[in-house]
């Protein structure tokens, strides 16, 4: 592996701007690597924007923010045809989903055709508008985002659209600590844009870096019974609020898709790169596996009913499962 | 595949290897040991065969399960199974361990004893128990086919001979009893008799464990510089250390004293050993060595 600019680099200018949120610099990194994209749930405030205008402020790339509303249009999103009356003719006008980075906001405000335009746009990298198909820029990584805490008026995701992210990460608050110094870096004085520290050259090159990366046989053994186990995870048991044990297989109407195995090895081994190994281990694969299920299980009615939390069926499953 | 042949002594040695899960500060269970015994149901496996290795363990007391009996490691054969099961009544608490293993390498070797330890409830003292240790002949199907020949020959003088010889034996004991009754006076009935363990020795130091498992498992990495070696190597010194199976690095490292010096560099060194590419395999085997030696080095 002879890249002279590090993944880690790009962290590490990453870290410098934001305060906390080590997941979400980690999952945008991963995407990065990984040519995925990113599905993010929390509060709004938590410096997602921001996050995602220093990613490619640092790669010199394009950033485009995009704001779902009931009343978004999927030709608001990949771009339309105007008629030039000068020329006599239709010019095609590309929409904001031509950049690096695009940040999706509140994704679940459009409605399910609007949705469908960018999770395609996601899955193709290219989208065709009229008689014309248009290549998206490369690398281009999507993080969209979900409020947790406002659902009306909102379109939820289908399982089968949501099967297209990469990895969704809960983003919760910072801690005491963070937020002190987010005041300090903030509020006292103009923030320091984030500085180039690589090109986008160096992330086709990591990307393929990457791919490269060795995951032995007992990690892909490892991979394929996580995700087999939240098919049948009738020996997994689960405490409810109420204090009742649950078997985690009476929560789930089904388990992962094969996607969500390929996803954990592809970020197995993004992560393994990260580190600076050309190895993955064990560890990679666990501190991908809760991002990498959690929005490719369908859970049924009883996790709301029992008062259980998703992320603690999902932690009970890969703890069920012996690392290699 | 083909499989190096490796010497006998690595099989003693991972015996102690094996020995490691010991864990710290756990508490030694108190018992009557009166049989221990290592056995299998052939002494002539074949090539390829599977067949058993038993391990017997009859205690005094009524307890539901035994702890702190460590197996040898079978670093010559192919685990398939472990079916253990522990049986109680006013009698004791017979526990039996079958143990299904293939060979697949003909020649000689010896499984190195099971070990087990305990406090001794006869005088309240830590030992360590020790089972017999099992000389095997393993036989390739060709061997066994030829020897299958000469065999039945040898078979029928041998039985022959065998009973001559119980004939003289049974002789001979009874005069010698008829002797001994004429010469002793009537006595008391004796007590119940109380069988001795098999062998035990002083429960090792921790430190004393840790470097004689860390020797050992740099003679295994010498001996033989394969990933499964480096695997065996790997889950004998989170053994020795109290990492139970299953848990990550990460999780290890973040045990008190774990995360820092030489132990965490040898601690990563064997993951790289055990999860890289082949091409770097030798390399990473290598510096796993060199760890264990650092290792080694430091416990001193």
């Amino acid at each position: 592996m002879t890249v002279e600019r590090q993944p880690g680099d790009l962290r590490a200018a990453l870290a410098k701007t934001i305060v906390g949120q080590d997941g979400v610099l980690e999952a945008l990194l991963l995407a990065l690597l990984c040519n995925g994209h990113v599905l993010l749930e929390g509060p709004p405030g938590l410096a997602k924007t921001l996050a995602c205008r220093s990613l490619a402020a640092a790669l010199e790339g394009d950033f485009k923010r995009i704001q779902f509303t009931p009343d978004l249009l999927p030709s608001d999103i990949v771009g339309t045809r105007i008629f030039d009356q000068r020329e006599s003719r239709f010019a095609t006008v590309l929409g904001p989903i031509f950049a690096n980075v695009v940040l999706a906001d509140e994704i679940n405000r459009a409605p399910a055709k609007v949705q469908s335009a960018l999770l395609e746009a996601m899955q193709e990298r290219q989208v065709t508008i009229g008689p014309e198909s248009h290549a998206l820029p490369d690398p281009f990584v999507v993080m969209a985002t979900m409020n947790p805490l406002d659902s009306e008026g909102t379109y939820a995701l289908p399982i089968a659209q949501m099967d297209r992210f990469l990895m969704k990460i809960n983003v919760g608050y910072p801690t005491r600590e963070e937020e002190l110094q987010i005041l300090d870096r903030f509020a006292m004085a103009d923030t320091q844009p984030v500085r180039c520290v690589a090109t986008l050259d160096d992330v086709r090159t990591w990307r393929a870096a990457a791919h490269a990366v060795h995951v032995d046989e007992k990690l892909k053994r490892y991979i394929v019974d996580l995700v087999a186990i939240t098919r049948a995870a009738q020996s997994v048991a689960v405490k409810s609020t109420a204090g009742a044990t649950l078997k985690a297989a009476e929560l789930i109407d089904y388990g992962a898709s094969p996607r969500a195995t390929l996803s954990l090895a592809f970020l197995a081994r993004g992560r393994a790169l990260l580190d600076g190994r050309d190895f993955a281990l064990p560890d990679d694969v666990r501190a991908v596996a809760a991002p990498a299920l959690r929005h490719r299980i369908g859970f049924n009615y009883r996790l709301a009913t029992e008062n259980v939390s998703a992320d603690v069926v999902i932690d009970a499953m890969i703890a069920a499962i012996p690392a290699p | 595949m083909a499989r190096k042949p490796t010497a006998p002594l690595i099989l003693v040695a991972l015996a102690y290897l094996a020995s490691a899960g010991t864990g710290r500060g756990q508490t030694l269970q108190r018992l009557t040991v009166q049989t221990f015994v290592l056995s299998t149901d052939t002494m002539q496996p074949q090539v390829d065969v599977p067949f058993h290795v038993i391990v017997t363990l009859h205690v005094r007391e009524r307890v539901s399960q035994i702890t702190n009996l460590q197996l040898p490691m079978l670093a010559q054969l192919e685990l398939l199974g472990d079916e253990r099961q522990t049986l109680s009544d006013p009698r004791g608490t017979q526990y039996r361990e079958v143990v299904t293993v293939v060979v697949h390498d003909a020649g000689r070797f010896a499984i190195a004893p099971a070990t087990l330890q305990a406090i001794d409830a006869r005088d309240g003292k830590p030992k360590q128990w020790f089972t017999n240790d099992l000389p095997l002949s393993v036989h390739s199907s060709a061997t066994r086919i030829a020897n299958g020949v000469a065999g039945g020959l040898l078979r029928y003088v041998a039985r022959v001979f065998a009973a001559l010889i119980w004939l003289a034996l049974l002789v001979g004991a009874a005069v010698l009893t008829i002797i001994l009754l004429r010469r002793r006076a009537p006595v008391a009935p004796a007590p119940a008799a109380v069988l001795e363990p098999v062998s035990y020795q002083r429960v090792p130091s921790e430190a004393e464990l840790r470097r004689r498992q860390i020797d050992d498992a740099l003679l295994v990495l010498r001996a033989e510089r394969t990933r499964s070696a480096a695997v065996r190597v790997r889950a004998a010194v989170w053994r020795s250390i109290g990492a139970p199976e299953g848990e990550t690095l990460g999780d290890v490292l973040r045990r008190p004293g774990c995360g820092e010096g030489p132990l965490r560099d040898l601690l990563i060194a064997l993951e790289r050993s055990a999860f890289t590419y082949d091409e770097d395999l030798a390399a990473a085997i290598e510096d796993a060595g060199a760890a264990l030696e650092r290792y080694a080095e430091s416990l001193t």
